[in-house]
């Protein structure tokens, strides 16, 4: 066997067991009756998306995808559940096991449809190739052809913290300080 | 017979063939191993450094013992935390209260990979880079890994099943997330100062000045967010002894009481040479005759020695201050900086 050839094989069967693990790990999210583990597959499945992005060569949204989404998101997830207690959920609800049923049938077809489609396609924009993935490349195409959705979307994200800060906070008296 | 004899030539050549294509992936492969006994080892020296030191500031001799100078205690600790018995609490989350202490080990290590010590020399043909993995945003992945770091701490805290377990992990995830943004703010100005995510890009942007001197405020935010975010004295507060017992290890012991210790110290060795590649230069010698990689050590080596004079210098503050001050006071002086740089680079 040729060695180039060898590598595309490992290549792909590296890409192949990253990707099963993380269908894998999803069907973990739903299926484990333990916040505490649902949390950690969904941990676990976001870095092996990480794992597919730094697969194809997407370096730096591989990086912030385990920053922002593992490292952030999910921290405070497992915050809440600590803070919370997480209990086990007992099954018993018969209406919760239908929706179940509806749901493995919507992803059956799902499934047809995806493949009935065919397959699927690489998108090819004017990114020059030994820019592709980095940070660099990112930042010239969100700044210059998408910079007002970009800054709308910023927009919206401070309107929703602000909302929150107001929600949470100024609904009470603050407590009168402690002396020092 | 002769079936098999070829078979074996052919595996033979096949594997000469494969080596010698692939001279990268050996040496990559030798310095991974390389990296991660030395980094490990390093942890009983920093160890018995720290107790050195801290009983010379608190006017006291220090474990002086075992061999010369105590060195023997580390390699006595070792092997005495070895030995202990393991205990696990029934009431404790199994699965959960192994796999924290490995989390912790794991991360501490893989952060290192991308972090370079010196700079590329020749060696038989093949140019030999003095870094794990040279990453694009190799910044960004020392953050990234430290972040999921945390973990660890978390999970020891809620798997022991112990209210002053839960008390530090809860505190550890607060305080890392809070600082984690002051040291990524107060890096943004040095990657805006150099324009590249790549840490030996940064390294080389000061041949001719350190950037400790390009902007002071920066390394004094970054440095006070490092040692936060590593958890060490005067922002323990993740195993304040006085209030939590031990924090999130209350319940461990042993080895796996160990490995967070061996995280706490790779991580502190990692936040130097952090600080050393982004403010102080790398292993830019600035003059002085010796080699890049020992310029490199010495700075690396001062940093922790401050590490720990911080340590037996300050008391641990109160948490709510902790809070105010990393929020209110560092998050806005690095926003300002950040604001700064940015206009001063414009112009």
């Amino acid at each position: 066997m040729e060695i180039a050839t060898l590598f595309d094989f490992a290549l792909d069967t590296v890409i192949f067991v990253v990707g099963v693990t993380a269908v894998l790990a999803s069907l973990g999210v739903i299926l484990c009756s333990s916040p505490i583990y649902s949390a950690l597959y969904l941990i676990g499945h976001m870095i092996c998306l990480a794992l597919l992005f730094l697969l194809y060569n997407a370096e730096f949204l591989a990086v912030v995808q385990i920053i922002v989404y593992a490292g952030a998101v999910m921290i405070l997830f497992l915050f809440i559940i600590a803070l919370l207690g997480g209990k086990k959920e007992v099954q018993e609800n018969t209406f919760h096991r239908a929706m179940a049923f509806g749901f493995v049938f919507i992803l059956l077809g799902e499934l047809y449809l995806s493949a009935t489609v065919g397959p699927t396609q690489q998108i090819r924009g004017e990114i020059p190739a030994e820019l592709f993935g980095t940070a660099k490349a990112i930042g010239l195409e969100l700044f210059s052809k998408h910079i007002v959705a970009f800054e709308l979307a910023s927009g919206l994200l401070l309107v929703a913290a602000v909302g929150v800060i107001c929600l949470a906070k100024f609904s009470f008296v603050p407590l009168r300080r402690r002396a020092r | 017979m002769d079936g098999i004899t070829e078979i074996l030539n052919e595996t033979w050549k096949f594997i000469v063939l494969f080596l010698n294509d692939n001279i990268p992936l050996i040496v990559g492969s030798v310095k991974a191993v390389v990296i991660a006994v030395a980094i490990m080892s390093v942890v009983p020296l920093l160890v018995w450094l720290e107790r050195r030191l801290m009983g010379r500031f608190q006017v006291r001799l220090g474990p002086n013992r075992v061999g010369p100078f105590g060195l023997g205690q580390p390699l006595a600790d070792t092997v005495k935390l070895l030995f202990k018995e393991s205990i696990v609490q029934s009431s404790a989350d199994k699965f959960l209260f192994h796999l924290a202490p490995a989390i912790v080990v794991f991360t501490a290590i893989v952060g290192f990979a991308v972090i370079p010590f010196g700079a590329p020399f020749e060696v038989f043909g093949q140019t030999i880079e003095m870094w794990g993995a040279n990453v694009n945003s190799g910044i960004l992945f020392v953050f990234a890994i430290s972040g999921m770091g945390i973990y660890g701490m978390v999970l020891a805290g809620l798997a022991s099943n112990n209210k002053y377990s839960l008390m530090g992990g809860l505190r550890s995830s607060a305080q890392m997330i809070s600082y984690e943004l002051t040291l990524g703010l107060s890096a943004l100005s040095i990657i805006v100062l150099t324009g590249s995510l790549n840490l030996v890009d940064m390294v080389k942007a000061q041949e001719t000045i350190p950037f400790i001197l390009v902007q002071p405020l920066a390394f004094l935010l970054f440095y006070i967010a490092g040692v936060a975010e590593t958890n060490r004295a005067p922002f323990d507060l993740p195993e304040a002894e006085q209030e939590l017992v031990a924090g999130f290890h209350t319940e461990y012991t042993g080895m796996k009481f160990a490995m967070f210790f061996m995280g706490e110290y790779i991580n502190m060795v990692t936040m130097s040479a952090l600080v050393t590649l982004l403010f102080l230069g790398g292993w830019n010698a600035y003059g002085l005759p010796v080699w890049p990689i020992v310029a490199f050590a010495l700075k690396v080596g001062f940093l922790l020695c401050v590490f720990i004079w911080l340590r037996s210098t300050f008391p641990r503050i109160r948490y709510d201050r902790l809070m105010t001050f990393g929020w209110k006071v560092l998050l806005p002086l690095c926003l300002l900086n950040l604001l700064i740089t940015g206009i001063w680079k414009v112009i």
